[in-house]
C-alpha cells in the first residue's frame, strides 16, 4: 500500500512538473546552454552563427582584466545596498497600511500600483525634469529647506542615488502588492491571541506579521536581489550608463557589447560571470532563509 | 475555479489551431518564395537566360529600414507602390524599425542567417558590414546595367558606399550640420550676421555681444559629445587618426579644440554653464533655439521643419565658423543588399528606383523626410524652394569641407570606440579631468582597443 | 479604545494619501502630457495642466501605426500568455511545494537559475531556435516563450508552502487524488497570489518589447510596444503623442489590476487590524 502511494506520488510530481519542465528545457535551458558555447567564441553577432570561432577562455580572461567590469559590479552592489532594504522596509510598511479595512482602501491600492504599470520611456522625461539640477522640482523643494541639491543625473556621485530612488518609486507598489497577498493569508486568530496576551501593535508586527510573512518576504528579497543584479532599463533610458560610467551596470554592458559593440562572445562570458555572482548570493540567501523564514504554522 | 480552467483549455486549443493554421500559411509562402528564388539563382550561372526568365515569376524582396520611423512610413509605402506599379514582377515587403533598436534587429537577422534582401545602413555602420563581408558587391551589376549612371548621385555621397574599390551600396540621402542663427537677436544688438568668412574668433566676438545671461539668452551653443568633438577638432586642423590609421587623439590641436568647447561655457560664458543640465533634457537645445534663447547653435539640417513651424522669429543658416579651417559633419544613409540575397537583380532595380528615380526622390522631398543625394539641381530645386531658411544652398556648400565619421582602421570597433572617447569627454565636461588628461586617457583606451 | 482606533485610522489615511501622491505624481504628469501640444510637453519648467487641452494626440497615433490592430495583437498575446502561464506555474509550484520527490531541491534551483542569466544573451539562440521551427512571425512564436516563468512558479510555491500539510493529509485520507487536492484544496487557498501573478504575467507580456521586436516582421502581428517605439524617430521624438500612446497602453493593465484586486478580500478585511 505504501509502495502504491509512493508510486502515485512520483507520477503526480512528474505530471504536474512536465509542462514547466518541457518549456524550461526548450525556451530557457537550451538558449542558456547555447550562450555557454557562445561565451567561448569570438562571435560578433554579424557573421552567421554557424561560422563562429572558438577562442578558449580568452573572453573570460578579458572580463576579469577589464576595469569596466569591476566598475559595473561595484555599481550594482551600491545599487543593491540602497535599493533592497528600502524596498523591503517600505514595502512591508505600505502593505500593512493597505491591508487595513478602511473605506476607500481600494483606491489607495490602485494608486500605489500606478508606477508599476507606467512605462519607463514615458515617465523618464518626467523624472528627468524632477531631477534636473537647475530647474528641477526636487532641488526646488530642497532649496526651500536650505539645501543646494546636486545635478542628480549628470553628477557621477549622485546619479546612482537618483537611479535607486527612481527604481524604488517604480517597484514599491509591486512589492507592496505581493506582500499584501501574503498578509491576506494570515489568520485573524493569531492577532486575537496576541491581543489576549496584551501585545502592542509593534509587538504584533514583530511576533505575528513578520514571521507569518517571511515566506513572501523571502520571495521579495530573492527577486529584488536578482532584479538588482540585472539593473538595465532605467539606466539605459535615464543616464545611458553615464556620466563617465558612474551608472554603468553589468547588463547594460552586456547589452551594448552584444548589440552595439559586436562582441557577443564577450557579452555571453560577462553574463556567465554575472550568473556566478547571482547564484552565489542566492545560495547564501537560501542558506540563511532557514534562520528566518517560517513555513509551518 | 475549474470552470475557468476549462475556458483556459479552450483558449489553449484555439491557439494550437491558430498556430497550426499560421504555420501552414507560412509554409505555403515559404515554398512559394523558394520556388521563385530557385530560378534566378539557378539561372544566374547562365546569365543570358536569367534576364528572360526572371520576370515571369514574381519575387518578393524584404527590406529593413530605420529612417522612416517616426512618421514617414506612409512615404515609404507610396514609394514602394510606385515601384511595384512599374515593376510588376517584384513585390517589396518592407519593415521599419526605430533607429535605437535597428542594430539589435538587423544583427540578429544577419547572424542567424535570415538577413533581409535589402537593408538601410548609415556610413559608419556600412564600413563594419562591408568589412565583415556581409554585403553584396554591386560592381558587376552596375557595370552590366547600361541604363545606370553613377553621376546621378552626388559623388561624395555615392563614394561613401564604396569599400576598398567595391561599390557595396547606393546612397539614399545625406545630411549635415550647419550654424543656425536667430536674425532677430542679431538685429536687436546690431551684430552683423555670420558669413562664410567667420572663424571661431568672430563667433566668440558676436556671441559675447549677444549673450544676455539675465534673460537666459546665450550667444552660441554646441553640445560636448563625441560627434561634436570630432568635427570641432577638424575645424582646428586636428583629427582622431593619422594617415596611417594610428590614433592621434591627444594631439595639441585636439586638446586646444576641446579646451575651446569647454571655454565657451566656463571661461567666456557665452554658452550655458556645463553644470546646467537643463540642456540634457530631450530636445532641450532645439527647444531653446525655437524659443529664442540661443543666438547661434550648431544643429542638423533635419531640424528645418521643426523650426519652420515652431520658431516665431526670423532665422537663417550659415556655414560653421572654423578655427584654422572649415569642417562640417556629413552623414550618409544608403541601401545595401545582403550577400546572400537570392534576388540580386530585383534588389538592384529597387535600389536604383528608391534612391534616384524622380518619382521616389520627389516624394521624399515633398514629405520633408530627408535630403536625397542626387546631383541633378533641377530635382533638388524643389528642396531648395522649401523655406525657411532662404539660404538653403548652404546645405550643399557645407559639403565642400565635410568630415566623415572617423571610423578608423577597425570599423567593427566603432561603437566601442565612440563610447570610450565619449566617457572621457564626459569627465572633461564634469571638470573631473582637464582637456589634456581626458584626451590622453582617450588615446590610451583607443590604443588598447585597436590592439585587441 | 474607539478613540485610539480613530486616531490610527486617521494616521493611516494621512500616510497613505501622502505616499499615493508621491507615487502617482509622475504618472499624473504623463497623463496631462498626453493632452499638451508638442511644444508644451517638453517645456521647461513644465506646466502642471495643459494650457489648452489638445485631444488630437490620441487620434494622431494612427498616423504612426495601426493602433487598433496592434492593441488587438497585444491583447491576444497577453491573454493567452497569462492563461497558460498561470496553469503551468500553479501546476509546477504544487509539485515543488507539496509533492516530495527525489531531487526536488535540485530541480527547483535549476528553475531559479533561469532567472539569473540576462535575456540579452539568450535572445539570439532563442531566435535561431524559433526560426528553425518556423515559429517566427506567428502568434505561437510570440506566446510560447512567455508561458514558462520560473518567477511565477517561485511566487506561487512560496505561498503554497505555507499551507499546512495536515490539511492535505485530511483530503488524502478521504481518498482524494493529487489532482483533486490541487484543484479543490491548494488552488483555492492561494487565490490572492494567483491574482497577483495574473497581473504580473499580463503586464510582462503586455510590455514585452525585445522579443516581439525580433520575433515578428509583419504588421499584422505587431504588438503595442513595437508601435509605441515607432513614435521615436532617429533625430526626434513626438513626446506629446508618445505620452498619449503610453496612456493607451496603461489602461488595459490597470483594468486587469482592478479586476484581480477582487481576489484580495479575505482574512483581514473582515475585521481589520485592531
Amino acid at each position: 500500500m505504501v509502495g502504491q502511494r509512493q508510486w502515485n506520488r512520483r507520477i503526480a510530481a512528474f505530471v504536474f512538473l512536465l509542462p514547466a519542465l518541457l518549456g524550461l528545457l526548450a525556451f530557457q535551458l537550451l538558449p542558456m546552454m547555447s550562450s555557454v558555447v557562445i561565451s567561448f567564441t569570438d562571435w560578433d553577432l554579424l557573421t552567421n552563427w554557424t561560422k563562429m570561432h572558438f577562442v578558449g577562455w580568452s573572453n573570460y580572461a578579458e572580463v576579469f582584466r577589464e576595469e569596466k567590469s569591476y566598475t559595473a559590479i561595484k555599481n550594482v552592489f551600491v545599487f543593491l545596498i540602497g535599493y533592497m532594504p528600502s524596498l523591503a522596509v517600505l514595502g512591508v510598511f505600505l502593505a500593512v497600511l493597505l491591508n487595513r479595512s478602511l473605506p476607500g482602501i481600494k483606491a489607495y491600492r490602485a494608486a500605489v500600483f500606478v508606477p508599476v504599470i507606467t512605462s519607463w520611456v514615458a515617465v523618464s522625461i518626467v523624472w528627468r525634469w524632477i531631477l534636473n539640477g537647475q530647474s528641477g522640482l526636487l532641488n526646488y523643494l530642497l532649496s526651500r529647506i536650505g539645501i543646494q541639491g546636486p545635478i542628480w543625473l549628470q553628477d557621477d556621485t549622485w546619479a546612482m542615488v537618483a537611479i535607486i530612488a527612481v527604481t524604488v518609486w517604480k517597484d514599491l507598489g509591486f512589492v507592496a502588492l505581493i506582500l499584501l497577498a501574503g498578509l491576506q493569508d494570515i489568520s485573524e486568530d493569531y492577532y486575537e491571541a496576541a491581543e489576549l496576551d496584551g501585545a502592542s501593535a509593534w509587538r504584533k508586527l514583530w511576533s505575528v506579521t513578520l514571521p507569518m510573512l517571511s515566506p513572501t518576504l523571502y520571495f521579495v528579497v530573492t527577486i529584488s536581489l536578482i532584479n538588482s543584479f540585472q539593473l538595465f532599463d532605467q539606466v539605459l533610458i535615464m543616464t545611458n550608463g553615464g556620466p563617465a560610467g558612474a551608472t554603468s551596470t553589468i547588463v547594460e554592458q552586456v547589452y551594448k557589447n552584444a548589440f552595439q559593440f559586436n562582441k557577443m562572445g564577450f557579452a555571453a562570458a560577462q553574463s556567465w560571470v554575472l550568473f556566478a555572482i547571482i547564484l552565489a548570493v542566492t545560495m547564501l540567501l537560501q542558506r540563511l532563509q532557514r534562520r528566518w523564514v517560517i513555513y509551518e504554522r | 475555479m475549474f470552470r475557468k480552467c476549462g475556458a483556459i483549455l479552450l483558449v489553449i486549443g484555439m491557439f494550437a489551431l491558430g498556430a497550426c493554421g499560421s504555420g501552414k500559411g507560412n509554409d505555403a509562402s515559404g515554398s512559394a518564395s523558394d520556388t521563385a528564388s530557385a530560378s534566378p539563382s539557378a539561372a544566374s550561372s547562365a546569365s543570358p537566360s536569367a534576364s528572360s526568365e526572371a520576370p515571369k515569376e514574381s519575387v518578393t524582396i524584404k527590406l529593413l529600414m530605420y529612417t522612416p520611423s517616426g512618421g514617414q512610413e506612409e512615404t515609404v509605402k507610396a514609394m514602394v507602390e510606385a515601384f511595384e506599379a512599374a515593376n510588376a514582377d517584384v513585390k517589396v515587403d518592407y519593415e521599419v524599425v526605430p533607429y535605437a533598436d535597428y542594430g539589435t534587429k538587423l544583427n540578429t537577422l544577419l547572424s542567424s542567417g535570415s538577413a533581409p534582401d535589402l537593408f538601410e545602413v548609415g556610413y559608419e555602420n556600412f564600413r563594419t558590414y562591408a568589412a565583415k563581408d556581409l554585403l553584396l558587391d554591386l560592381t558587376p551589376t552596375i557595370a552590366a546595367d547600361t541604363s545606370f549612371k553613377p553621376d546621378v548621385y552626388k559623388k561624395l555621397a555615392y563614394d561613401a558606399f564604396n569599400y576598398n574599390g567595391k561599390q557595396m551600396g547606393v546612397t539614399e540621402s545625406f545630411s549635415d550640420v550647419v550654424l543656425f542663427y536667430n536674425k532677430d537677436l542679431f538685429d536687436a544688438k546690431g551684430v552683423k550676421y555670420p558669413d562664410a568668412s567667420w572663424t571661431w574668433k568672430e563667433e566668440l566676438d558676436a556671441a559675447q555681444k549677444l549673450t544676455d545671461a539675465k534673460n537666459g539668452i546665450w550667444g552660441t551653443y554646441a553640445p560636448i559629445q563625441f560627434y561634436e568633438f570630432y568635427k570641432t577638432i577638424a575645424q582646428n586642423g586636428g583629427g582622431v587618426w593619422d594617415a596611417g590609421g594610428k590614433p592621434t587623439i591627444g594631439s595639441k590641436a585636439n586638446v586646444d579644440a576641446l579646451q575651446w568647447m569647454i571655454d565657451k561655457a566656463s571661461k567666456y560664458k557665452v554658452s550655458p554653464a556645463l553644470n546646467d543640465d537643463t540642456f540634457n533634457q530631450p530636445d532641450a537645445d532645439l527647444n531653446a533655439f525655437a524659443a529664442g534663447k540661443l543666438a547661434m547653435a550648431r544643429f542638423g539640417i533635419w531640424n528645418f521643419g521643426k523650426f519652420a513651424t515652431e520658431a516665431k522669429f526670423n532665422w537663417e543658416i550659415a556655414l560653421e565658423p572654423g578655427n584654422t579651417q572649415k569642417a562640417h559633419h556629413f552623414f550618409a544613409d544608403g541601401l545595401v543588399a545582403s550577400r546572400d540575397t537570392k534576388h540580386a537583380e530585383a534588389a538592384w532595380r529597387f535600389m536604383k528606383f528608391f534612391t534616384s528615380d524622380p518619382a521616389a526622390v520627389g516624394k521624399r522631398i515633398e514629405a520633408g523626410w530627408s535630403v536625397p543625394a542626387v546631383a541633378d539641381d533641377a530635382v533638388m530645386d524643389a528642396y531648395y524652394k522649401q523655406t525657411p531658411p532662404a539660404s538653403k544652398k548652404i546645405v550643399t556648400e557645407a559639403l565642400d569641407s565635410l568630415v566623415l565619421p572617423p571610423v578608423g582602421p577597425k570599423p567593427e570597433k566603432w561603437g566601442e570606440f565612440t563610447a570610450a572617447v565619449g566617457e572621457e569627454l564626459d569627465k572633461a565636461k564634469l571638470g573631473r579631468s582637464t582637456a589634456q588628461e581626458a584626451l590622453d586617457a582617450a588615446q590610451k583606451k583607443v590604443k588598447e582597443l585597436l590592439s585587441k | 479604545m474607539r478613540g485610539r482606533r480613530l486616531l490610527a485610522n486617521g494616521l493611516a489615511y494621512l500616510i497613505l494619501t501622502a505616499v499615493s501622491l508621491v507615487l502617482v505624481f509622475p504618472f499624473a504628469w504623463m497623463l496631462s502630457g498626453a493632452f499638451k501640444d508638442s511644444l508644451e510637453v517638453v517645456k521647461m519648467p513644465p506646466t502642471l495642466l495643459p494650457s489648452h487641452w489638445n485631444f488630437d494626440n490620441f487620434a494622431r497615433i494612427e498616423q504612426y501605426f495601426p493602433l487598433y490592430r496592434f492593441l488587438l495583437n497585444s491583447a491576444v498575446v497577453a491573454v493567452a500568455t497569462t492563461a497558460l502561464q498561470l496553469l503551468v506555474c500553479t501546476m509546477s509550484a504544487y509539485a515543488f511545494a507539496k509533492i516530495p520527490f527525489k531531487g526536488r531541491q535540485g530541480v527547483f534551483l535549476l528553475f531559479l537559475t533561469t532567472m539569473m542569466i540576462p535575456a540579452q544573451v539568450t535572445l539570439v539562440p532563442l531566435f535561431i531556435l524559433f526560426s528553425k521551427t518556423n515559429l517566427i512571425d506567428t502568434y505561437a512564436g510570440l506566446i510560447l516563450p512567455g508561458i514558462f516563468s520560473a518567477y511565477g512558479t517561485f511566487l506561487i510555491r512560496q505561498h503554497m508552502l505555507t499551507i499546512p500539510n495536515e490539511l492535505l493529509e485530511a483530503a488524502f485520507m478521504d481518498g482524494a487524488s493529487y489532482y483533486r487536492v490541487f484543484r479543490s484544496v491548494v488552488v483555492p487557498l492561494v487565490k490572492p497570489t494567483v491574482a497577483a501573478l495574473t497581473i504580473f504575467a499580463f503586464m510582462g507580456s503586455w510590455n514585452n518589447f525585445l522579443w516581439p521586436l525580433i520575433a515578428v516582421n509583419s504588421k499584422e502581428l505587431m504588438t503595442l510596444p513595437l508601435g509605441l517605439s515607432k513614435l521615436q524617430g532617429r533625430w526626434s521624438t513626438e513626446w506629446d503623442i508618445l505620452m498619449a500612446g503610453n496612456v493607451v497602453s496603461f489602461v488595459p493593465i490597470f483594468l486587469v489590476y482592478l479586476v484581480s484586486q477582487r481576489y484580495f478580500i479575505k482574512g483581514m478585511t473582515m475585521t481589520g487590524i485592531k
